[in-house]
């Protein structure tokens, strides 16, 4: 049976595909479609503007196409051929449908179609002679086959004097007229992110009504994607429609235009009406955009301010302390061979380079596996929270001087001469880098930012740079004698020092357990505790052993590394990673909501102002700008008197949609303040404010908005 | 001794193990990894596109009687680009994708004869009844190319010219996106329009 189905209408390909079928009538038809040529008028003047039209009606289950046909398929054309001096406009598209096969998505007509013109005809022509109006038709009609075909329908009206009525013309052209779509008579916006482009429309009456389906036919191909969902919602009076960009996405300034569709249900069964949309989409300026204008100069700066950045990270209490642990050992050895301590400086200049290197690499890694990722993203995993919670207290315990290893820790008067005196000076550059990355998002958020939406070169040349500015102040001083004789001299303040900075460490553990409490739960803090406590355990046995006889020496150090394993495995089996235990520390309060895309959209749609912060628990800047600026009572009354709504997004989590948010400002990690002025304002593009707040800062970036506006 | 190495070590393989999380891109986009298939083909071999590694692959989506791939197998068009992509050692791949009792859907060696017939060369014709491959690519139209690159990545995804018609007469008019593609790898160069918009029958699908 199939074969011969298949057969049947191969025959019908042949047999049209040949020989099309002519005709020079008002009407002609193939084996699927009658066609008609019509007009708005039985007789023309001269001058005057008038419709014509074709009408397809096709057999059942066949369809033409729309001006897009969808994701196969070609549109109807019309060419028409008129008397010299006349003119025709593009055709008045009717409101599609849509045609599912499958993966496949087509736009077009069933049953019936009638194509409008606009016909101007020439001022000139002669009354009492005839007006010809050809029309060479094309079509591709489809069911599961498809066929081309060609008609071409003439008809000839009389030229008559303006005094002699025209006559009603076709009934078809008034029926046609109602398959229009209209325009939009509401307001709407379309705001575009970088996957997503989302049509927001207002109407006080869409809550009210029936609305049963919402679709929007995009009027170009590529703009979106044909056959995906378009989910849409209705919240307050804001009807939002998310469509997914195609593989042409809108250019910036580019319209997307095309027709909205809303099908409601009345008394008589639901109704579909089409809105003629045409709007450029709301793009946020990247700075990646500004970017590509001037690589060059962005390069080199970028490579600059992380090599600043790397300088200044050396002061951060994670960092001040593991390299106050090697300035001491140089002052020691000040008078040692100055040869061994260039090659210690160089040790651990390397030691830094290969772990951004390998932190680079390991980013460019994840991006190409096409996954949303940012600086900082690390401590998204309670894992690594925890195991550098366990790395400061160590690091903490063995500047209280609990316990050392070999002669001491972390190459602090090791015997300069052997070779793992340098492996040590290799490892302690690798700590640095370690214990420096919470504190490296602060300053280098713009560079790293940069650097991630680079090719992998120059993300590497950042990575390198920044860790050589964090290399350079150790390496400056171990390379000049001179300079290590500025130091002071040696004593017993060394020891005290030491010790002292224990205390940074306890703290920055400290805080890193109350970043897992948020991310993991309150048995995680539990697991966390209980973890350093063994580990101060083997600490302390391995300590207090060491220097007695051999057997004890070996079964101290045996105990000491079973529980420290003990405690590994326990903590990594005990925390619970899965992405739906953490719980979001953004609940809304009375003074700020916390961050959704619908949310910041629908305000924005409304024009409101908004502020939007987006913040990390693990993030200490963060913090620190929330208790110094946005906490203060001063900006929380700029807030109210502005109207702004103060949004609060939280990337402690894994969180896809505020990575992406925050790609869209050309950052990879937090934090990030915008300042979204409202659509009364002189200002329309968000303002990006910097990533240390002061209240004065926030006040002023508001304020003048805030007076722009009133002036308005 | 092993402490102050071990730290590090346990901190660098839990950033590591970041590796392990992420997906395996499934959509063709262009500039990333094409997806993977395995498909029979018509000579009853069997093709894993991971085997083909090194060469530059084509993949056509076919079908003998939809009126579009019509145009471009009478005029000669495809066959001519068939000839040209082969002599630069390039792998044409057709994929004949419709389903069972579908337009188009054929057996290996009817499609073979369909070839010799018509004087296309490809270097092979995929037969891929259930849609798999053709889903794995969103494939929509035939005809209908994804051009793959010795290492895998997919650098053209569109249609085979810029008029869409079903009018042989119109071959000679348009801009041939595969010609001009061919042209590009010739020269090494960047296909410089990677993305274009495909026209034709609808890829028949088992509905």
């Amino acid at each position: 049976m199939l074969p011969l189905r298949s057969l049947f209408f191969s025959l019908i390909v042949l047999f049209v595909y040949s020989g099309y079928v002519q005709a020079s009538t008002f009407e002609s038809s193939t084996d699927q479609v009658k066609a008609q040529l019509i007009a708005s008028v039985d007789a023309v003047h001269p001058g005057e503007e008038i419709l014509v039209g074709v009408q397809e009606r096709i057999i059942p289950h066949w369809h033409t196409y729309w001006i897009n046909p969808g994701d196969s398929g070609l549109p109807t054309t019309i060419d028409y051929v008129l008397p010299t001096g006349s003119t025709v406009g593009g055709i008045q598209w009717p409101t599609p449908s849509r045609i599912i096969l499958g993966p496949v998505t087509n736009y077009g007509y069933e049953n019936e179609v009638i194509l409008l013109s606009k016909l101007k005809v020439p001022d000139d022509i002669q009354t009492g002679s005839a007006f010809p109006i050809q029309a060479k038709v094309k079509w591709l009609v489809c069911d599961e086959i498809c066929i081309p075909q060609k008609v071409d329908l003439a008809l000839t009206l009389p030229v008559v004097l303006p005094s002699i009525a025209s006559g009603n013309g076709s009934p078809l052209i008034k029926t046609a007229q109602t398959t229009l779509p209209t325009t939009s008579p509401w307001p709407y916006s379309i705001v575009k992110s970088e996957n997503t482009l989302a049509i927001k429309v207002t109407d006080t009456q869409f809550k009210n009504s029936n609305i049963k389906n919402v679709w929007f036919y995009p009027e170009k191909w590529g703009k979106i994607v044909h056959n995906a969902e378009q989910p849409w919602k209705i919240s307050g009076d804001t009807l939002e429609l998310h469509l997914k960009s195609g593989d042409e996405p809108l250019a910036t300034d580019e319209n997307l235009s095309g027709i909205l569709t809303l099908t409601i249900d009345g008394p008589n069964g639901s109704v579909t009406q089409g809105y003629q949309l045409a709007a450029p989409a709301i793009a946020i300026p990247t700075i990646g955009e500004i970017d590509t204008k001037a690589p060059d100069l962005v390069l080199s700066s970028a490579l600059l301010l992380a090599l600043l950045g790397g300088i200044v990270l050396n002061l951060m209490p994670c960092v001040f302390p593991v390299l106050s642990i090697k300035a001491i050992a140089l002052i020691k050895h000040a008078n040692h061979d100055p040869l061994e301590n260039k090659l210690h400086g160089l040790a651990y200049t390397l030691g830094i380079l290969v772990s951004f290197a390998l932190l680079g690499t390991i980013l460019i890694i994840l991006k190409a596996g096409g996954a949303q990722i940012g600086w900082g993203f690390q401590f998204q995993s309670p894992l690594f929270v925890l195991g550098v919670a366990y790395l400061m207290f160590t690091v903490g315990l063995s500047l209280s001087g609990v316990f050392s290893i070999g002669v001491s820790v972390m190459g602090i008067g090791s015997s300069l001469a052997n070779r793992s005196g340098y492996s040590g000076s290799f490892f302690t550059g690798v700590l640095a880098t370690v214990v420096a990355t919470p504190c490296t998002a602060p300053f280098m958020g713009a560079a790293l930012g940069f650097a991630l939406t680079q090719p992998p070169a120059i993300l590497l040349a950042v990575f390198l740079s920044l860790g050589f500015g964090l290399a350079l102040p150790y390496l400056t001083l171990s390379q000049w004698p001179s300079l290590q004789r500025r130091l002071p001299k040696p004593g017993v303040w060394m020891d005290r020092l030491k010790q002292g900075l224990a205390f940074p460490m306890y703290a920055a553990a400290v805080w890193l357990v109350w970043v897992l409490a948020q991310q993991a739960g309150i048995n995680a803090v539990a697991i966390a505790l209980g973890g350093m406590v063994v580990i101060a355990f083997s600490a302390w046995l391995y300590e207090s052993t060491k220097t007695g006889i051999k057997s004890i020496q070996r079964s101290g150090a045996g105990v000491a590394g079973i529980s420290l394993w003990l405690a590994l495995i326990g903590s990594y089996l005990g925390i619970d990673t899965s992405p739906a235990a953490p719980i979001s520390n953004v609940e809304t309060s009375n003074t700020f909501e916390a961050y959704s895309p619908a949310r910041l959209n629908e305000l924005r749609a409304e024009g409101k102002p908004v502020f939007l912060n987006l913040t990390a628990a693990w993030c200490i800047s963060c913090l620190v700008n929330e208790k110094v600026a946005l906490s203060q009572e001063s900006v929380i009354q700029a807030f109210n008197q502005a109207d702004v709504t103060y949004l609060k997004g939280d990337w402690t989590n894994r969180d896809d949609e505020i990575t992406q948010l925050l790609a869209e400002f050309g950052r990879s990690g937090v934090p990030l303040y915008v300042y979204y002025p409202g659509k009364n304002s002189a200002l329309k593009s968000p303002i990006v404010l910097p990533q240390v707040l002061t209240p004065d800062l926030v006040i002023r970036t508001i304020k003048p908005s805030l007076m722009r506006e009133k002036e308005v | 001794m092993f402490l102050h190495r071990f730290y590090p070590l346990t901190l660098l393989s839990l950033i590591l193990s970041f590796l392990a999380i992420t997906a395996v891109n499934a959509e063709p986009v262009i500039d990333k990894p094409a997806p993977l298939f395995t498909g029979t083909a018509a000579d009853g071999s069997t093709i894993n596109l991971a085997d083909l590694h090194g060469k530059t692959v084509i993949l056509e989506w076919t079908n003998h009687e939809c009126p579009f791939v019509v145009k471009h197998y009478e005029s000669g068009n495809i066959p001519n680009l068939q000839k040209q992509a082969v002599a630069q050692g390039i792998v044409w791949l057709q994929v004949i994708t419709s389903a069972p009792g579908k337009e188009g859907n054929v057996t290996g060696e009817v499609a073979q004869k369909l070839n010799a017939h018509r004087g296309a060369t490809p270097t092979n014709t995929l037969l891929d009844g259930n849609g798999s491959i053709g889903k794995l690519y969103r494939a929509t139209n035939t005809p209908q190319f994804f051009i793959i690159d010795p290492k895998g990545v997919l650098i053209y995804k569109g249609g085979i010219d810029s008029i869409p018609s079903a009018d042989q007469s119109d071959i000679g008019k348009a801009e041939n996106y595969i010609s001009a593609a061919l042209a590009d790898i010739a020269a090494g160069r960047k296909i410089a329009n990677a993305v274009t918009k495909p026209y034709g029958c609808s890829v028949k699908y088992a509905s």
